[in-house]
């Protein structure tokens, strides 16, 4: 019994010495290979959380995917991707002194802007400062890129890219169509825009009957809703966040006002949005940055849009949309512009951003002299059978405008 | 008819105010405690009707019974267990006190259900109620109905029921309650615990209109300070009174001064009453 019990846990001790050998050579592996870290301060808790996972979630999916094919190329040397992320908790003032923080003392190697033009805005400074290249990926404001400053690079277009082909669409399917009605919350992102699409629609011919704005927090719409009713609007455009625009287009619906076009950015663009809002969601219009109808064939790790696409859905079991996919965009943007520098040399791979023309799943990347991308064309889309359909350009159109909103 | 929807407009806001106000008033009135968890009860009774709705099937109407329970527990032993301690020192000491115990109850709701917004989303909507266009959605008016209702009942048991009474004697004058037989501590409890019925009542029956997150406590809260300062402290009619004039006027301050302005018009009335009126519009101190 004793010789049986001995050879068992020999066997045993063994195999587990095996097994551990297994597991510290990958550690040790992993250990000895360098990294390169990134700073990445997202709001992950408070109202713009589902803003902020949405980041997170192509974030963590594009260091999974270079990792898993070795990582980043500098030089002769292989290095893993680390993001490194703060919850601010959506108080701006608390993104601005986490991203000062990952920068001295997490010792980040490069930075992803915190989420949203004001956000962004605010802690633009500090990539000034510290000399640290930083792509924001949820910054479309040009007020965020005026500033002179040279660290600063954004994957958004600016608004007007929107809400020009917006106007233009409009303008030709309801040629008879005069009234706009605008309410915008009174943040940066969705006031500039709103201050965008009260210009292109002027310039359209459009009058604006109505234009206001909503405190951050407003729970109740019912008052401005009401005079949008009363103004009898040919286009009611509404923007805000997520929660912001649920909440609008469900009192609409509560008291019947509606128009025959309605636009909301940035909601509609996501899943959460068509099923809070159920048949209400039905041919509300949008525009966005990006959409999985796109078709581009880039040098990046995902390669094809749909292979991004595919890959997404493995992961999180849905596609993605615009905010997942930018965030994930920043990412291969850096990795292009450190294996093109060669180098880990901030100010090197700053200007190999500044003078990049590179085509990845996202779309065609350059930036202009702001830093701000000048190379997209931004999809407008609609709401039609609970899908998201591009409309326009016409590269990728799927349908047309539909008329009538609930 | 565009004034006449936005007076109507006010009145349904007005009368979720009411009901969000008169447990607030209550607890302040009776037991000169400002209660800044009052807002995070009013969170949890929006989470006790979601997830009743959404895994047992149960209305919201309907789980206001479940709300009221739970609340009333958990706020009866807030104050025997802890408040109590404090409840004689200045009024200070216990806004103090319950400003340390709602970080930890909002930050132990964002940990348990994050900040993510939900919503009661019912499989079948009441509709919309067209006079002659004016509109009202149901859901509201219901809502509205039943907070009016429940705060009636308030009323009712304050006046009518032995326990109500109390709570009115020890108002008056707690040593003077007390050598009458009146168990003080007892009742202080029983009030904090109504206050938090009311609280979770209202978040219940609002659930179906406004979205839930323990973010929103500090929205309530702010609406529940202002009411009680409009319609006076410690007055079920005062918050009634209260909730339907901040209602009215923010729903006309929307159409004025743009609805940006709406919550700060609330604020600017409620440091003009505090300099002229600071009684409120019913002008009683205390509670009556």
């Amino acid at each position: 019994m004793n010789k049986i019990s001995s050879k068992k846990i020999v066997v045993v001790a063994t195999l587990a010495l095996g097994c551990f050998a297994v597991l510290s050579s990958g550690i040790v592996a992993e250990s000895s290979q360098s990294v390169i870290r990134f700073g990445a301060p997202l709001p992950l808790t408070g109202g713009l959380s589902p803003e902020g996972k949405k980041m997170q979630n192509g974030l963590d999916l594009w260091a999974e995917v270079a990792n898993k094919a070795g990582g980043i190329k500098v030089g002769d040397q292989r290095y893993r991707v680390e993001v490194v992320y703060y919850d601010y908790q959506t108080s701006t003032p608390r993104a601005v002194q986490l991203a000062e923080r990952l920068i001295t003392e997490e010792k980040v190697n490069f930075l992803f802007s915190p989420l949203g033009s004001g956000a962004t805005k605010a802690a633009s400074g500090l990539s000034e400062k510290y000399g640290i290249p930083t792509i924001a990926h949820s910054a479309s404001s040009e007020e965020v890129y005026d500033q002179g400053y040279k660290y600063l690079f954004g994957n958004f277009t600016p608004n007007q890219t929107l809400t020009d082909p917006l106007s233009d669409i409009v303008k030709e399917k309801l040629p008879n169509a005069k009234k706009v009605a605008i309410l915008a919350r009174n943040d940066l992102f969705p006031l500039a825009i709103a201050n965008c699409m009260d210009a292109s629609a002027k310039k359209r011919g459009f009058d604006v009957v109505f234009f206001e704005k909503y405190a951050i927090g407003t729970m109740d719409h019912a008052s401005a809703l009401t005079q949008i009713r009363a103004a009898k609007p040919d286009w009611i455009f509404a923007t805000g966040y997520i929660n912001d625009l649920i909440l609008i287009r469900k009192q609409m619906g509560d008291l019947r006002c509606s128009a025959p076009v309605v636009t909301m950015i940035a909601g509609p663009a996501y899943k959460e949005f068509v099923d809070a809002c159920g048949p209400l969601a039905e041919n509300v219009s949008s525009a966005s940055w990006w959409h999985p109808a796109v078709r581009y064939k880039g040098e990046d790790v995902f390669g094809f849009t749909q292979n991004y696409v595919k890959m997404f859905k493995e992961k999180y079991g849905h596609i993605p949309d615009y905010a997942q996919a930018s965030a994930s965009a920043c990412g291969v943007i850096f990795q292009l512009a450190i294996e093109r520098a060669g180098t880990l040399d901030r100010k090197k791979v700053c200007d190999t951003l500044a003078s990049m023309e590179v085509m990845t799943f996202w779309g065609p990347i350059k930036f202009g002299s702001t830093g701000q991308i000048i190379s997209l064309k931004p999809p407008v889309f609609q709401i039609q059978g609970g899908t998201q359909v591009v409309i326009h350009p016409p590269e990728v159109q799927q349908s047309e405008l539909r008329i009538g909103v609930k | 008819m565009l004034i006449l929807q936005i007076l109507v407009n006010g009145l349904v806001l007005g009368g979720l105010y009411a009901c969000i106000a008169a447990g607030f008033s209550l607890v302040w009135g009776v037991l000169n405690i400002i209660n800044i968890l009052y807002g995070s009860f009013i969170i949890i009774g929006s989470y006790v009707a979601y997830f009743t709705y959404n895994y047992l099937g149960i209305h919201p109407f309907l789980s206001v019974t479940i709300a009221a329970v739970v609340l009333f527990v958990f706020g009866y032993l807030i104050q025997a267990g802890i408040i109590n301690r404090v409840v004689a020192a200045p009024v200070l000491t216990t806004l103090t006190l319950t400003f340390g115990l709602e970080l930890l109850l909002n930050n132990s709701l964002l940990v348990a259900f994050t900040a993510d917004y939900r919503k009661v989303i019912l499989e079948n909507p009441l509709g919309i109620l067209d006079m002659g266009g004016i509109i009202v959605p149901l859901d509201k008016l219901a809502t509205m109905a039943l907070a009016l209702l429940l705060t009636g009942l308030l009323y009712w048991v304050l006046n009518a029921s032995r326990i109500g009474r109390g709570i009115v004697a020890v108002r008056m004058d707690r040593e003077a309650a007390a050598l009458m037989g009146v168990k003080v501590k007892q009742i202080y409890a029983i009030t904090f615990g109504l206050g938090a019925v009311m609280a979770g009542v209202a978040g219940s029956v609002m659930s179906v209109i406004f979205p839930i997150s323990p973010l929103n406590n500090i929205v309530f809260l702010s609406k529940a300070f202002v009411i009680c300062v409009l319609g006076g402290l410690g007055s079920v009619t005062g918050a009634m009174v209260g909730g339907l004039t901040l209602g009215v006027i923010e729903s006309f301050g929307g159409l004025i001064f743009g609805p940006e302005h709406a919550m700060t018009l609330s604020f600017i009335l409620l440091i003009l009453l505090l300099i002229f009126r600071p009684t409120g519009i019913m002008g009683k101190k205390g509670y009556e």
